[in-house]
């Protein structure tokens, strides 16, 4: 059985959890730019956190479903239509053979995901199956979909007939503008101290080149310190470089693992999700907390979260 | 590791350690990833960063684990190392920098694959993206620099050289080294068992090839 893909709209790939442990030999995370939003949807139709899911960015998408299956959608999108009727998102669905799925674009916010109550088909590589699109491994061909294309989907047999729906209270919100705690990097302190305090002074906005790797951030410019001949050093998702024209750079899912520009700051486990959901035009305000504080907020949030989705891990 | 320990920085759920050299690194990941305390190992030119999971450890917690592992780190010596011969097509087509490489080096421009290929060099590290080598000459050379324009798109194979530096790039990307040459070897391949075909601390050698062998190669590749 397949689900075909009508509209793949600006980018819609297969996502999941992140390839993990592999990045000394330059493996980049990939995964769900937003994997709360991932979880939740996976959660209602009885997936592991982490399962392979159809990120949609921006624009919507929509899928003709050749198999039966339940399906569930959580993040950005504005609607969901199955065969031109209004379904409600956050809540198990069931669709059968012939069915057409529409996401709506979205007004605030980036991403959405739209989870399957069946294994999808994805290449495998490294223990993972998630996309990496700058090498083109993993995924579907290691690419972004296109109209035309089929997934493949192993059914779940018999169907699920498990029905359930995310609590109101943890349903996530989508803004133009963002809080991010961020903990300082190993550049902040010797060179970039005031960098690191003016980030915090003021909102930054999300500049036009934003996408999975990164987003450059505008505002009032940060001094920086001259970095010509800085090593190459390792970096994660969620990591603020600070190129030498001072605007900072935010660093996505896609990132490469070892960069040559100052890291003035690191945005906390907790928050990192939030990124995921940041598109041209938002806003964002740094605030600076300590790596103890960090921790206990990260803690807190999995605590939270593993009240209603079971054990789960955030990236 | 005698001395005074490095002074490690945390940030959030990773630990970044200066060392002071790529051996030192190198050694670093053979001494950290003997246990299953990180979930990311990742070097870096001259340090190393660690990832924890601040669910189970406390950054504290972390940054113990690392200090009783680093006053056990010793340079790694004597151990033996892979050689891996990678051929390398020198023609001007895939040499744009060619001319101001050799310009940077005070050597003439139909001298430099030779003075190249002639170098024993030992792979520092993978970073950037998958398969992507850093690699380290023993030879004493100028200083190159990387481009003032980084190039919007580098071919998969280039070789770029900054100077004592070289690089090898796994796939098609942006890039800011001046590329000299390009290899028709894929550096990083998901198939194999063992996807990149260098790791930190082998021997690399050059071997110039002619174009007609890249181009035939890259055909048998591709059959």
């Amino acid at each position: 059985m397949s689900i075909t893909i009508l509209k793949a709209g600006l980018q819609t790939t297969l996502q999941g959890a992140p390839f993990s442990a592999h990045r000394h030999l330059g493996m980049p995370a990939a995964g769900a730019a937003d994997c709360l939003s991932l979880a939740l949807a996976n959660f209602l139709v009885g997936r592991p956190s982490g399962a392979i899911a159809f990120e949609i960015t921006l624009s919507g998408a929509l899928f003709r479903f050749k198999g039966p299956c339940s399906i569930a959608l959580v993040g950005a999108a504005e609607y969901l239509r199955i065969n031109d009727q209004q379904q409600p998102r956050h809540q198990t669905l069931t669709v059968k053979a012939g069915d057409m799925v529409d996401i709506g674009p979205n007004r605030l916010g980036c991403r959405t995901y739209l989870a399957i109550s069946a294994a999808l088909q994805a290449d495998s590589l490294l223990d993972g199956q998630s996309t990496y699109l700058p090498a083109g491994l993993g995924g579907f061909h290691g690419r972004a979909l296109r109209d035309g294309d089929s997934v493949p989907f192993v059914p779940d047999s018999p169907v699920t007939a498990l029905q359930r729906t995310t609590p109101e209270s943890l349903r996530p919100h989508f803004s133009n503008d963002y809080m991010l705690r961020i903990t300082p990097g190993p550049e902040a302190a010797e060179r970039n101290e005031s960098a690191l305090d003016a980030l915090c002074l003021a909102p930054y906005a999300v500049g036009m080149r934003a996408n999975r790797m990164g987003l450059a951030l505008e505002g009032e410019p940060l001094s920086a310190s001259d970095s010509s001949n800085m090593p190459s050093a390792p970096v994660f998702p969620g990591t603020i470089q600070l190129p030498p024209s001072g605007n900072p750079y935010l660093l996505g899912p896609d990132a490469q693992t070892t960069g040559g520009y100052p890291r003035i700051a690191q945005v906390i486990r907790a928050d990192r999700h939030l990124i995921g959901q940041l598109r041209a035009g938002s806003r964002i305000q740094f605030v600076q907390i300590t790596t103890d504080r960090a921790t206990e907020i990260y803690r807190e949030k999995l605590s939270l979260l593993t009240s209603w989705l079971g054990q789960i891990t955030m990236w | 590791m005698t001395g005074e320990l490095p002074s490690l920085h945390i940030c959030d759920d990773w630990i970044s350690i200066p060392l002071s050299d790529w051996e030192m690194v190198l050694a670093a990941q053979t001494v950290f990833g003997a246990s299953n305390d990180w979930t990311e190992i990742v070097p870096g030119r001259d340090s190393i960063a660690l990832q924890f999971d601040p669910a189970a450890v406390t950054p504290d917690q972390a940054g113990q684990i690392v200090l009783k592992h680093l006053a056990n780190l010793e340079r790694a010596s004597g151990t033996s190392s892979a050689t891996v011969v990678i051929p390398v097509c020198y023609d001007t087509v895939f040499a744009p920098d060619g001319e101001h490489v050799a310009r940077k080096l005070g050597i003439a421009v139909e001298t430099l694959p030779a003075w190249h290929a002639s170098q024993v060099q030992r792979v520092a590290m993978l970073g950037f993206m998958p398969g992507f080598a850093y690699l380290e000459s023993e030879a004493e050379c100028n200083e190159i620099g990387r481009l003032a324009n980084p190039r919007q798109s580098v071919g998969a194979g280039s070789i770029g050289i900054i100077g004592r530096q070289s690089c090898i790039y796994s796939f098609d990307s942006p890039g800011g080294w001046p590329i000299i040459g390009r290899t028709p070897l894929r550096l990083f391949d998901p198939v194999r068992d063992q996807p990149a075909i260098l790791s930190a601390g082998d021997i690399v050698r050059f071997e110039a090839i002619a174009k007609d062998t890249f181009d035939h190669w890259l055909q048998d590749a591709t059959k």
